[in-house]
C-alpha cells in the first residue's frame, strides 16, 4: 500500500520499476566494465590462467549481492559468474584485479587465482572448482551462527544448471532443508554447462520443481529483467531472513560469453540466440533507463566513465605490485606450523 | 575400574562438549538413545542437547557443513560411520578443508573421526584403512591412536588444533583394548612413542598393528632377539627423528601397516629412512602391508589379507638373519 | 625310424660350452654305442663326444670350429625303436648351459620357438624344421644366453650402508676387517660384528702410525686387490761383484739388477704394461723405482729412463736419491710414474720374498742376499764356490703369465752375467 502511495506521489518523473534499480544497474555496469578490462588484459597476455565472465548474468548476480548486508552477518558464497554480486556485496575492485594479476597483496597472495578468491572472515566464501561443494559449507556457517545465538542473518549461494546436477549440490541442498537454515540458492540456467546443452544436463520439466522435492520455497525469474530479478531474489532473501524454509530461485538467461575467455563458444546454437532469454540484461536495463528517463545518455556515459576510471586505477595499482616470490613462500598448508610435516 | 578404547573416545567427546562450547558432533545415527553405530556417542545427545546432531546419509554435506561451522569459529567433530564412507566426502576433506588455510589464511579446525581397519566378516566396504590416502594430501593432520590413552588425549588435542584433523580410530581396538583409567598426561601429536625398546630390529607401525608388532616382539624374545616397536601415533606429521633414532639403535627397519601395499605410510617411512638414514641401515628396509586386493569378507581370507603376527614375524626373522 | 639326438655333453662341472675340433663321422655311416664321433675342446682339454646308442648317423648339424652350449643338439642318430623308447623315457635334461631359460625375461626367440613347437621341452620328438631352428639358433653359444642373475647382491664381501658409514667414520678399510668372521647372511660382516670387533681391540696397546706407514699401508692394500704372483731364479753374483771393483763410484748389486731389468723391459715392453679396463697401457719411458728404507716405512724414488742411462750415471742419481730419502726430502713427483721397481731385500739378510708391486706398477724385482755356495761347474766338472743370490719377480697376473714373467727374469739373469755391458 505504501509503495503504491509513493508511486502516485511522484507524478512528474516516472518511478523506477524497483527502488534500487539504478543502484543495481551500476553494479551490473561495474561488472561489465571490469570484466571487459580483464578480458582485454587476458588477451594481452597479462593474466595467467583463466578469465571467467558473467556477461549476461549481471542482473541476477547484482540482485544476489544487493540484498545481503554484512552488518547483519549475511554470507555470500558466489561462483564464477558473480562479479556484479561480489561487487554489490562489497568486494573491492582491487581484490579482483590483484587476484587476476597475481599480486602478492591480493587476498589469495598468488596461492589461488581468478574467481577462487574470497574473504571468508568478511562473509564472502572462497569457492573451490568442484561444483556444489560450497552449499554445505554455507549451511555450516549459518548453523554455527544460529548455535551462537545470532539472529536475522541470511546466506546466499549461487549455482548454475550444470552445477545443480552434482551429488554435492543434492547433499548440500537437502541438508540445508534438514537444518532449516536461512539460505537462498540462486540457480541460473544459462543453457550450457561449458559446451553441453540442457538436454544432456537434466531431464526434469523445470529445475524449480526441485524446490518442492527438497522442501524449499521456489520461484523462477527472467534473468534478463533487472527489476524482476530484484523483486524475486530480494523477496527470497527477505523470506529466508524471516525464517521461512530455504529458498530456491531459478533464473533463465543465455551465457553471452564462452565458458572462459579461452572458449569461443562456437557450439552455441544460432536459434537459441533469438530466444527472449538470450537478451543482454545490461542493454535491456540501459534501454529502460533511457526510455523511462531515469537517467539521460550523458548520465549513463558519465557513470560508465567513472567506473572505467575506477577500474583503470585498480589495474594500475595492482600492476605495480610485486608478484609472489617462491623464495618468500613458507610452504605450509597448516596454520599450526609445528605440525607441518618435514620433508628432507 | 577399567576403560576401553571406545569409552575413551566417548569420554574425550564428553569432556570436549563439557569444556568447550564451540564443540558439536555431527554424524549419522549418533544422536538419541542410539548413540552411533559403535556407541561412540552414547548418552551424549541427552547430556548435551542440540550439540550431538544426526545427519542425513550425506558424507559430503556432513563435512562441508563442519567446514562452514569451523570457519565461524566452531570446533565440529564429524563421525563417519565407517572410514570407508569418507570416500564420499573426499572432495570436502581434501579440496575444501585441506586447501582452505593455504588459499585464504583462514584455518578450518574440523575433526573427522574415521572408524577404521578390519574386523572379522566386515568385507570390502567396512574395513578400510585410509590414513595413507589422507596423508598424501597437504593441509591435513592424520592421527592413528593405538592405545586407550592416546585415543583419549589425541582426540582432545585434535579438536584443539586449528587445522583439519583426520582421526583414525581402529574398530578392532574399540572393545579389545582396555586401560586402568583415563590418562593424566599425554604425548603431543606429532611425536612417536617407543613402545618397547630393543636393539636388533625396529618395527615401525601404528594403530592396531602396534599390538601385532608387540606380539611378534614377544614371540622373538626367547630366541634372543630384542625387537624395538615404534608407534608412530600420528602418521602426518610423521616423527622421522624418532624413527631414525630407533633405526640408529637397531640398524634394521620393518614397517607394518594395515592399509593396501601401494605407497602409503609404510612406503613413506621406508623412503625417509632410506634417504635420510641410509648410513644407519644394516639390512634392506622392509614393509608388511595388506594385500593388493579388496578386503575379503570371509575370516579365513581376511586374516591372511591383513598383516598378522605370523606374516610380520616371518619378515622380521628374515631381516634379523641378514 | 626314430631319431635320437647327439647333444653337447657336460664334460666338466664349470663347462658351459665347447668348440668342435673335428667330426669323425658322416651322415649315413653306421655307428656303435659309445663310439667317439666328435672331438670338442673346452678351456681345459680336448675330449670326445660319444654316440648315445647304436644306429646310423642321420645328420650332423654342428660345424668344426663352431662353439655350442652344453645340451645343444649336434646331430641325430637313426636308432632302433627299442633304443629310441629307452631315450624317450630318459629324455635329455633341459640344456644346463642354456641359462636363459631359468631366468625370467632372458628367453631368446629361439627358446620360445622350441617351447611352442615342442611343449615337453625335450629335443627328442622335434621334426626336421625344428632341428634346423635349433642348430641355427639356440645351440650356438655365441647367440645364446647371458649370465645367471644372482638372487641377491649379498655375500661375504657385502658391506651394508651402516657398516660402510661406520668404517668411513673410523677410517677403516675392508682390509682392516679381514679378521672378522661375519655372522650375517652368507658370512657378511654385520654392524654388530664390526662393533664387537672394535670393542675387542679397544684397550689393547695402540699408537698412531707415522704418515709414511699409513701411506705404505694404503698403497699395499690397493695393490693387493690384484692377483699378484711371484717367480724366482738363482743368479750368480760373482761377475757383478768383480765388475763392481772396477767401477767408481761403485754401484750396489741392486743397481746392476735395476739396469738389467730396464734393458730387459726395453726388449719386452708389454711385460710392464698395466691392464686398465680393456686396455694394456704402456709407459712412454722406462722409469724404475728403487725401494729405500726410510724411517718406519719404505720410499720408492724413481730413476727416469733407466734403459737409456749408463750404470755410472744411475749410480750417482741413486746416491742422490738415497740421500734425499734419508733426509725425507723426496718430493711426490720423484716417486711417481715408475713402471717397475727393485727391492733389495737381501740387505736384510733375506734369501727370498714375495714383495708386492706398487699399485700403479705391474712388476717388482726382488734381490735376495748373496751367499757363497758350492756350484757345479760344467767347465771344470766339479763344485766350485760361487756367490749365489735369489732373484724374484712379482707381477700382476692379469698383465703377465708365469711364462712371460719367467722369460723376463731369465733375461735379467743373462744380462747380469755380463755386467761390464750394463
Amino acid at each position: 500500500m505504501l509503495e503504491t502511495a509513493e508511486r502516485g506521489a511522484s507524478s512528474s518523473t516516472k518511478a523506477p520499476p524497483h527502488e534500487r534499480y539504478l543502484e543495481a544497474f551500476r553494479w551490473m555496469l561495474t561488472a561489465r566494465v571490469l570484466e571487459e578490462k580483464l578480458a582485454s588484459l587476458y588477451r594481452g597476455g597479462m593474466i595467467v590462467g583463466g578469465v571467467y565472465l558473467g556477461r549476461g548474468q549481471e542482473a541476477i548476480s547484482a540482485a544476489c549481492g544487493m540484498f545481503l548486508d554484512k552488518s547483519k552477518g549475511d554470507l555470500f558464497a558466489p561462483l564464477i559468474r558473480d562479479q556484479a554480486g561480489r561487487s554489490a556485496f562489497g568486494e573491492p575492485l582491487l581484490d579482483v584485479v590483484r587476484t587476476y594479476l597475481g599480486s602478492a597483496k591480493g587476498p589469495m597472495r598468488g596461492r589461488d587465482g581468478n574467481i577462487h578468491r574470497g574473504r571468508p572472515r568478511e562473509g564472502q566464501l572462497a569457492m573451490i572448482s568442484h561444483l556444489g561443494a560450497m552449499i554445505s559449507v554455507l549451511v555450516g556457517r549459518l548453523m554455527a551462527k544460529r548455535m551462537r545465538g545470532e539472529k536475522g542473518f541470511v546466506g546466499l549461494t549461487t549455482i548454475g544448471e550444470g552445477g545443480m546436477q552434482t551429488g554435492a549440490t543434492h547433499e548440500g541442498m537437502n541438508i540445508a532443508a534438514v537444518e532449516q537454515v536461512p539460505l537462498v540458492v540462486v540457480a541460473t540456467n544459462n543453457h550450457y554447462a561449458y559446451s553441453t546443452p540442457n538436454d544432456r544436463e537434466f531431464a526434469c520439466a523445470a529445475l524449480v520443481d526441485r524446490a518442492k522435492a527438497y522442501g524449499y520455497e521456489g520461484a523462477t525469474v527472467d534473468g534478463t529483467d533487472l527489476a524482476a530479478c530484484l523483486d524475486v531474489i530480494g523477496g527470497a532473501v527477505k523470506r529466508a531472513r524471516a525464517g521461512r524454509p530455504p529458498q530456491l530461485v531459478v533464473a533463465e538467461i543465455l551465457r553471452l560469453a564462452g565458458h572462459g575467455e579461452h572458449d569461443d563458444a562456437s557450439y552455441v546454437a544460432p536459434e537459441i540466440k533469438k530466444e527472449s532469454f538470450a537478451q543482454d540484461a545490461l542493454q535491456r536495463a540501459e534501454k529502460l533507463i533511457l526510455d523511462e528517463g531515469l537517467l539521460g545518455r550523458e548520465g549513463l556515459q558519465q557513470m560508465r566513465a567513472q567506473i572505467a576510471a575506477e577500474v583503470d586505477a585498480a589495474v594500475a595499482t595492482a600492476q605495480q605490485e610485486d608478484a609472489p616470490h617462491a623464495s618468500e613462500e613458507d610452504w605450509s598448508a597448516l596454520s599450526t606450523r609445528e605440525l607441518a610435516d618435514q620433508f628432507a | 575400574m577399567s576403560v576401553t578404547y571406545l569409552e575413551a573416545i566417548r569420554e574425550a567427546q564428553a569432556r570436549l562438549l563439557r569444556e568447550d562450547e564451540r564443540v558439536f558432533i555431527y554424524g549419522q545415527d549418533i544422536a538419541g538413545k542410539f548413540g552411533g553405530a559403535f556407541k561412540a556417542t552414547k548418552g551424549l545427545a541427552e547430556q548435551f542437547p542440540g550439540r550431538v546432531l544426526n545427519t542425513p546419509i550425506s558424507e559430503d554435506a556432513m563435512v562441508g557443513t563442519a567446514i562452514g561451522a569451523a570457519m565461524e569459529g566452531m570446533r565440529p567433530i564429524v563421525e563417519m560411520q565407517f572410514a570407508d564412507f569418507s570416500s564420499i566426502a573426499l572432495n570436502q576433506i581434501l579440496n575444501n578443508a585441506g586447501t582452505h588455510y593455504y588459499r585464504t589464511s583462514v584455518p578450518v579446525p574440523i575433526t573427522v573421526r574415521l572408524p577404521s581397519g578390519g574386523t572379522k566378516g566386515s568385507g570390502p566396504f567396512h574395513s578400510q584403512s585410509m590414513e595413507g590416502l589422507y596423508s598424501h594430501y597437504p593441509g591435513l593432520v592424520v592421527v592413528t591412536p593405538a592405545t586407550v590413552e592416546d585415543a583419549y588425549t589425541m582426540l582432545i588435542d585434535a579438536v584443539q588444533i586449528d587445522d583439519p584433523v583426520v582421526y583414525c580410530e581402529h574398530k578392532y581396538l574399540y572393545y579389545h583394548l582396555k586401560a586402568e583409567a583415563l590418562p593424566d598426561d599425554k604425548l603431543p601429536i606429532g611425536k612417536a612413542r617407543i613402545v618397547r625398546p630393543g636393539r636388533d630390529l625396529s618395527i615401525v607401525t601404528y594403530s592396531a598393528m602396534v599390538h601385532e608388532a608387540l606380539g611378534v616382539a614377544n614371540e622373538l624374545s626367547p630366541d634372543g632377539w630384542e625387537v624395538e616397536v615404534v608407534d608412530l601415533r600420528s602418521v602426518k606429521p610423521l616423527d622421522t627423528d624418532t624413527v631414525l633414532a630407533s633405526v640408529a639403535r637397531t640398524g634394521k627397519l620393518l614397517c607394518v601397516g594395515e592399509a593396501f601395499p601401494w605407497g602409503g605410510v609404510t612406503a613413506e617411512v621406508v623412503a625417509r629412512v632410506a634417504s635420510e638414514g641410509f648410513h644407519l641401515l644394516d639390512a634392506a628396509p622392509a614393509r608388511v602391508n595388506a594385500k593388493d586386493t579388496p578386503i575379503p569378507y570371509h575370516p579365513n581370507l581376511w586374516s591372511e589379507h591383513r598383516p598378522n603376527k605370523s606374516s610380520i614375524a616371518a619378515k622380521a626373522r628374515q631381516i634379523l638373519a641378514e | 625310424m626314430p631319431q635320437v639326438p647327439i647333444t653337447m655333453p657336460q664334460l666338466g662341472e664349470s663347462m658351459a660350452e665347447a668348440t668342435i675340433v673335428s667330426i669323425k663321422v658322416k651322415p649315413g655311416e653306421k655307428v656303435s654305442a659309445d663310439q667317439e664321433i666328435i672331438e670338442v675342446e673346452t678351456d681345459k682339454a680336448v675330449m670326445g663326444v660319444t654316440t648315445p646308442c647304436a644306429g646310423e648317423v642321420a645328420k650332423i648339424d654342428a660345424e668344426v670350429k663352431g662353439t655350442y652350449a652344453v645340451g645343444a643338439v649336434l646331430g641325430y642318430i637313426e636308432a632302433s625303436e627299442a633304443d629310441a623308447a629307452r631315450f624317450q623315457k630318459r629324455a635329455p635334461q633341459p640344456p644346463k648351459g642354456d641359462v636363459a631359460k631359468e631366468i625370467p625375461g632372458r628367453e631368446t626367440e629361439s627358446d620360445k620357438a622350441v617351447k611352442t613347437q615342442n611343449g615337453s621341452g625335450s629335443h627328442f620328438q622335434v621334426d626336421e624344421a625344428d632341428v634346423m631352428s635349433m642348430s641355427a639358433g639356440s645351440g650356438r653359444a655365441d647367440q645364446g644366453a647371458g649370465l645367471p642373475v644372482p638372487a641377491s647382491a649379498k655375500g661375504a664381501g657385502y658391506l651394508s650402508p651402516r657398516v660402510r658409514a661406520r668404517m668411513a667414520e673410523l677410517q677403516l678399510t675392508q682390509a682392516d676387517l679381514a679378521s672378522i668372521a661375519g655372522t650375517g647372511s652368507a658370512g657378511r660382516v654385520t654392524v654388530k660384528d664390526l662393533e664387537s670387533f672394535l670393542s675387542g681391540i679397544e684397550g689393547q696397546p695402540a699408537e698412531k702410525p707415522s704418515a709414511i706407514r699409513t701411506g705404505v699401508a694404503d698403497a699395499m692394500r690397493r695393490s693387493w686387490t690384484r692377483p699378484l704372483a711371484t717367480v724366482g731364479l738363482s743368479v750368480c753374483l760373482d761377475p757383478v761383484l768383480d765388475d763392481r771393483k772396477k767401477r767408481d763410484p761403485k754401484p750396489g748389486p741392486a743397481l746392476y739388477a735395476l739396469r738389467a731389468l730396464a734393458l730387459a723391459i726395453a726388449e719386452q715392453p708389454n711385460a710392464a704394461a698395466r691392464l686398465i679396463g680393456g686396455k694394456a697401457i704402456r709407459s712412454e719411458s722406462i722409469d724404475i723405482g728403487v725401494a729405500v728404507e726410510a724411517g718406519e716405512g719404505i720410499m720408492v724414488p724413481v730413476i727416469r729412463n733407466a734403459d737409456k742411462t749408463s750404470l755410472a750415471d744411475l749410480t750417482s742419481r741413486y746416491t742422490e736419491l738415497v740421500e734425499l730419502a734419508r733426509r725425507r726430502r723426496i718430493s711426490a713427483e720423484m716417486t711417481t710414474g715408475g713402471i717397475a721397481s727393485v727391492s733389495n731385500f737381501g740387505t736384510f739378510g733375506l734369501d727370498w720374498g714375495t714383495p708386492i708391486p706398487l699399485p700403479d706398477q705391474t712388476l717388482l724385482l726382488g734381490l735376495g742376499a748373496g751367499k757363497k755356495a758350492p756350484t757345479w761347474s760344467e767347465e771344470k766338472q766339479q763344485f766350485i764356490p760361487a756367490t749365489q743370490a735369489e732373484l724374484t719377480l712379482s707381477f700382476d697376473h692379469r698383465s703377465l703369465d708365469g711364462g712371460g714373467a719367467g722369460r723376463l727374469l731369465k733375461r735379467v739373469v743373462e744380462l747380469l752375467a755380463s755386467p761390464a755391458q750394463l
